[in-house]
């Protein structure tokens, strides 16, 4: 029995392609957060000299950190807020590959978003959905939540929500009602300031 | 990073082509739902989030809210559909739902707007809903629906809204009524305010016809359908048929299950007639029966 030709895949073949370096790219910036398996988080290499950004509810200490090299680290923590649910860690290393950041000032809903971590302790899962909802001009400055209709599971937290580019846009912290909620970059910016930590 | 992109970008810009038409329905408690502007003046949405027939509102996408008033409702397609005098810009670009494949990319919306993404599921013939609604074809989006995203339009990769999903027609299953359907139906309910639906009043339950029996009555097929219930007074009461009699045909055509019953039945004009062959104490009988308008059930 001969099998069906397969049709030559124009466009999903390069849609592979690229889903796969947008990938790549984020997965070189996302490290984990405390011990393997179950139970462990996320986390976004945010300066070069070793700052990482995670949530709160992630790093309540001093905590193992491991990079997507594998290199295996011991992580002090320097900031905490847990009301916007986010953490700074510093590792004792540099010259880091960091993470590319953007402010989300033209969010499109529709738009496709990525996320990058370690759901259910599985490593450097990758997820994609849509933009699910932004905040509008009638909420003016009370921006809270990104909320993306992408499927996350516990072992995202602290990971990247990012752009098609990949280009994170928020620290993926919350499942709610089956939606992904992630902090906004520029509440981490604020939060990095108020610390007295550089931002990039 | 092209190709990804690009899909990125139409699916965005899908999202904001079909919004400009995304309203919220305020017509229940608590948590609004979401319509569709349909045509110039009039927004259709998901019939069982309409909860009182009167103080109903709309929020038009640029977030003023006004009032609107209920044009019509069809429980059996899950369908209501409202007059609003004051609705801004354009209503929805229609789209073909018959171009629709499975594993096509599909959008639903929300009011605000919020956006939900999956792809076509499954596509099939046409179907009968549990209430008698005709559905042009079976449109089985997989996305999910969010809290009061019944009533909002299925978008396609274009921007084009090519039905209403609702959370109401099938028990744990979402569904999206084709725009063509939803075009029959705000055309009956604009013009007369209901879609009338033949009647015959009975509770029927197949059964199988014995041997005996189906020499009795030569229009018989394999299995006839008993009278369970006769709504008193209905269309069938007082064309005289009774509890216990066991229908077989209708205008000669052998029917079986209650489906072939409703595909004769549902389609006919209120008040022409159809000839029932039924048995009754093992001898045949044959009656003529007014088809009546199915009544508005109470929720």
């Amino acid at each position: 029995m001969a099998a069906i030709a397969a049709p030559p895949l124009a466009v999903s073949g390069e849609l592979a392609a690229d889903l796969e370096a947008v990938a790549r790219r984020l997965r070189r910036v996302t490290v984990l957060v405390g011990g393997r398996g179950q139970g462990a988080g996320a986390g976004i290499v945010w300066g070069p000299d070793g700052l990482v950004v995670t949530n709160a509810h992630v790093a309540r200490g001093p905590v193992g950190v491991t990079l997507a090299d594998g290199r295996r680290l011991r992580a002090t923590l320097v900031a905490r807020d847990p009301e916007s649910d986010l953490a700074a860690l510093a590792l004792p290393v540099g010259d880091l590959e960091t993470a590319e950041v953007d402010d989300g000032a033209g969010l499109r809903v529709g738009q496709l978003v990525l996320a990058v971590g370690h759901p259910l302790g599985l490593a450097g899962a990758l997820s994609i959905g849509i933009l699910h909802r932004v905040p509008t001009d009638r909420e003016g400055a009370a921006r809270g939540w990104l909320v993306a209709d992408l499927r996350l599971a516990p072992g995202n937290s602290g990971g990247p929500l990012a752009d098609e580019r990949g280009r994170v846009l928020g620290v993926n912290a919350m499942i709610q009602g089956g939606l992904a909620l992630a902090v906004p970059t520029v509440a981490v910016r604020r939060f990095l300031r108020h610390a007295g930590l550089a931002a990039p | 990073m092209e190709t990804l992109l690009s899909l990125s970008n139409d699916l965005a810009a899908a999202v904001e082509r079909a919004a400009g038409a995304v309203v919220a329905v305020h017509a229940r408690p608590r948590l609004a739902s979401t319509g569709v502007h349909w045509r110039p003046g009039v927004v259709v949405t998901a019939d069982h989030t309409v909860r009182s027939d009167d103080d109903l509102r709309v929020t038009r996408p640029d977030g003023r809210t006004v009032p609107a008033t209920l044009a019509g409702r069809d429980p059996a397609t899950d369908l209501a559909v409202f007059r609003v005098a004051d609705l801004a810009g354009p209503p929805a670009p229609l789209g073909d739902p018959a171009r629709l494949r499975v594993g096509h990319v599909v959008l639903a919306l929300g009011h605000g707007p919020r956006a939900s993404w999956g792809v076509v599921s499954t596509v099939g013939e046409a179907w009968r809903t549990w209430r008698g609604g005709e559905i042009d074809r079976l449109i089985r989006p997989d996305l999910t629906l969010y809290p009061g995203f019944s009533g909002g339009p299925l978008v396609d990769a274009r921007g084009d809204v090519v039905g209403i999903v609702t959370s109401g027609l099938a028990r744990q299953l979402e569904l999206a009524v084709p725009a063509t359907t939803v075009e029959r139906v705000v055309e009956a309910l604009l013009a007369t305010g209901r879609v009338a639906r033949g009647y015959l009043g009975v509770g029927l339950q197949p059964v199988s016809l014995p041997e005996t029996l189906r020499r009795a009555a030569p229009a018989a097929g394999e299995g006839g359908l008993v009278v369970v219930n006769v709504e008193p007074d209905g269309p069938a009461a007082r064309a005289g048929i009774l509890l216990g009699d066991v229908v077989v045909a209708l205008d000669g055509r052998p029917v079986g299950d209650t489906d072939a019953v409703q595909a004769v039945v549902v389609g006919r004009p209120v008040g022409s007639a159809v000839t029932v062959a039924l048995i009754r104490a093992g001898a045949p009988v044959q009656l003529s029966v007014a088809i009546g308008e199915r009544p508005v059930r109470s929720r």
